[in-house]
C-alpha cells in the first residue's frame, strides 16, 4: 500500500471540520423540522368516521363471539338503507385535505433532503483537489471514479477519498448516533420512516370517506353471522374434565 | 445512586486513557516515520491500554444504562393489590345516601 | 390494531408482554449498541486494524455485547426480552455504518495524519 504523507492542515481545516458541519447540521434540522412542524388539527367529524370504520371492522372480525341478536343489531346500526351510519351520513367531498398534504410533503422533503445535498455540493466544490482520508478496507477499482472525484490520479489507490465521500460517511455514520444524543423519535434521522404516529384514531382517513364507506358497507352486507360459541359448554367441560381424567 | 456515579467516573476514565492509547498511537506513527522504519504493528502497551480501555468502557456504559424492565404483563401486576389496581378515582360516586349525615340535610317532600 | 402482544409458551399459557417494557428495553439495548460501535470503531481505529480484521472485531465486538447483555439479565433473560436471536442481529447495519465512521475517523487521525 503506498504511503502518503498528508498535510496537517488538512486534518484541522478539512477533516475536522467536515464530522462538525454534518453533526451539527443534523442537529439544527431536528430543531427547524420541530419548530416548523404545525401541528395536525382533527377534524371531530374525521375522528368521529374513523372510529365508526374501526368500529365496523371489529365487527366483522370478532362478530363471531356476539349473539345473534347483538350481531345484527350492530350491523343494522350501520348498514340499515333509511337509518344505517354508512348510509346516512353525507360528507362534503374533501379537496381541502390534498392541499395541507401537499405542504406537509414538500416540508418533509425539504427538511430532508435539501441540507444533505446543498451542504454535499459545497463540500464537494470547496473541498475539492485534493484527498482527504485513507478507508481503512482494501476498495476495488471500481470504486475510485466515485470515491476520488476531483483527484484524477490513475496509480493512486482507491482507499485514499476525498472530502465528499468522507461526508457520506460521515452522514450514514452519525444516523445512530443521533438517536443517543437527541433520544428516540428526532427529526435529525431523515432515512427512519416518519410514520403517522399519531395516537389514537387514525387521523389520516382516506381522501375520500364516501368511497370507504361504500366499501366498508359492502363487507358488513356479505359478513354472515356464524356462531364460534356455539358448542362452548360442551367444549369447557371437556377442557375441565381432561386435566381431572388425566391426573 | 453511589454505584452510578462511580461507573460515570470509570466511564470518563475509560475514555480520558482510550483518548491518550489515541494519541501514543500517533505520536508512535509519527516517530516511525521521521526514522523510516517499517510498521507491522503498535507495540504492546498501546495494544494493551486501547483493548483495556474498550472493555472498561462498554462495561461502564451497560451499567448506567440501567436495569431492564419485566416485559410480561402480569407480572407486575401481581405485586399490586386489588385496592391499588381497582381503584378508578374518576368513577367515584358521589350520589349516594350518605349526604343524610350531613346536619343540614332537609329531605326533599 | 392494538393488540396486546402475546406467545404461546411451552404449557400452552399464553403470556401477555407490555409493550411499554419491551420498548424500554430494546431501546437501552440500542444505546448500549450505537456506544459499543462507537467506541469499538475508535479502538480499531486506534489499533491500525485493516481490511477484513476491522470487520472481524466488528463482528467480535457485537457478539461481546450481547454476551454482555445476556450476563447482566442472568439465567432470566426470558423475563426482559422475547427473542434471543433477534437480541443479536438487530440493528446489524446501522451499527456497521457507526463502526466504519469511527473506524475510519480515528484510523485518519492516528495513523494517516
Amino acid at each position: 500500500m503506498t504511503e502518503l504523507l498528508i498535510d496537517p492542515d488538512i486534518r484541522v481545516w478539512v477533516f475536522l471540520p467536515i464530522v462538525l458541519i454534518t453533526f451539527l447540521v443534523g442537529i439544527v434540522r431536528h430543531y427547524v423540522s420541530i419548530l416548523i412542524s404545525t401541528q395536525k388539527k382533527a377534524e371531530i367529524t374525521q375522528i368521529q368516521d374513523s372510529q365508526a370504520m374501526i368500529r365496523a371492522r371489529l365487527l366483522r372480525e370478532n362478530g363471531k363471539y356476539l349473539s345473534a341478536q347483538s350481531f345484527s343489531m350492530r350491523k343494522n346500526y350501520f348498514n340499515n338503507e333509511e337509518t344505517g351510519y354508512f348510509k346516512t351520513q353525507k360528507r362534503a367531498p374533501v379537496a381541502q385535505n390534498s392541499s395541507a398534504m401537499l405542504t406537509d410533503m414538500v416540508k418533509g422533503n425539504f427538511i430532508n433532503v435539501l441540507p444533505m445535498v446543498v451542504i454535499g455540493g459545497w463540500i464537494n466544490w470547496m473541498f475539492s483537489g485534493f484527498v482527504t482520508t485513507k478507508v481503512p478496507f482494501p476498495l476495488t477499482l471500481r470504486f475510485k471514479p466515485m470515491l476520488q472525484r476531483g483527484v484524477e490520479l490513475a496509480s493512486l489507490d482507491a482507499a485514499w477519498v476525498s472530502s465528499a465521500s468522507w461526508y457520506f460517511l460521515n452522514v450514514f455514520g452519525l444516523r445512530s448516533i443521533y438517536t443517543l444524543v437527541l433520544g428516540e423519535n428526532n427529526h435529525a434521522d431523515q432515512t427512519q420512516a416518519q410514520a403517522d404516529a399519531m395516537t389514537g384514531a387514525a387521523m389520516t382517513m382516506p381522501q375520500d370517506p364516501k368511497a370507504a364507506f361504500k366499501a366498508e358497507w359492502e363487507a358488513l352486507e356479505i359478513t354472515e353471522y356464524h356462531n364460534a360459541l356455539k358448542n362452548i359448554d360442551a367444549d369447557m367441560l371437556a377442557i375441565a374434565s381432561a386435566p381431572a381424567a388425566s391426573s | 445512586m453511589g454505584s452510578k456515579l462511580f461507573n460515570k467516573l470509570l466511564l470518563i476514565a475509560g475514555f480520558a486513557s482510550l483518548a491518550h492509547a489515541a494519541f501514543s498511537a500517533a505520536h508512535h506513527r509519527t516517530y516511525l516515520r521521521l526514522t523510516e522504519q517499517e510498521w507491522n504493528s503498535l507495540p504492546l502497551d498501546i495494544i494493551l491500554q486501547t483493548v483495556i480501555s474498550l472493555v472498561i468502557v462498554i462495561y461502564n456504559i451497560i451499567e448506567i444504562v440501567g436495569n431492564f424492565k419485566e416485559i410480561r404483563a402480569t407480572v407486575d401486576m401481581q405485586q399490586k393489590t386489588w385496592d391499588t389496581l381497582g381503584n378508578f378515582p374518576s368513577f367515584y360516586s358521589f350520589n349516594h345516601r350518605g349526604r343524610a349525615l350531613n346536619p343540614g340535610y332537609t329531605p326533599p317532600e | 390494531m392494538n393488540r396486546v402482544k402475546t406467545t404461546q409458551s411451552k404449557t400452552g399459557e399464553i403470556i401477555a408482554y407490555s409493550e411499554g417494557a419491551i420498548r424500554n428495553n430494546i431501546s437501552a439495548v440500542e444505546y448500549c449498541r450505537t456506544s459499543m460501535a462507537a467506541i469499538s470503531g475508535c479502538a480499531a481505529g486506534i489499533l491500525g486494524l485493516s481490511g477484513t480484521l476491522g470487520f472481524l472485531f466488528y463482528f467480535l465486538s457485537v457478539f461481546v455485547l450481547w454476551i454482555l447483555v445476556l450476563v447482566k439479565s442472568g439465567t432470566q433473560w426470558r423475563k426482559f426480552f422475547i427473542n434471543r436471536r433477534n437480541l443479536l442481529t438487530n440493528q446489524f447495519m446501522g451499527g456497521l455504518c457507526t463502526y466504519v465512521l469511527f473506524w475510519t475517523f480515528l484510523y485518519g487521525m492516528a495513523h494517516v495524519y
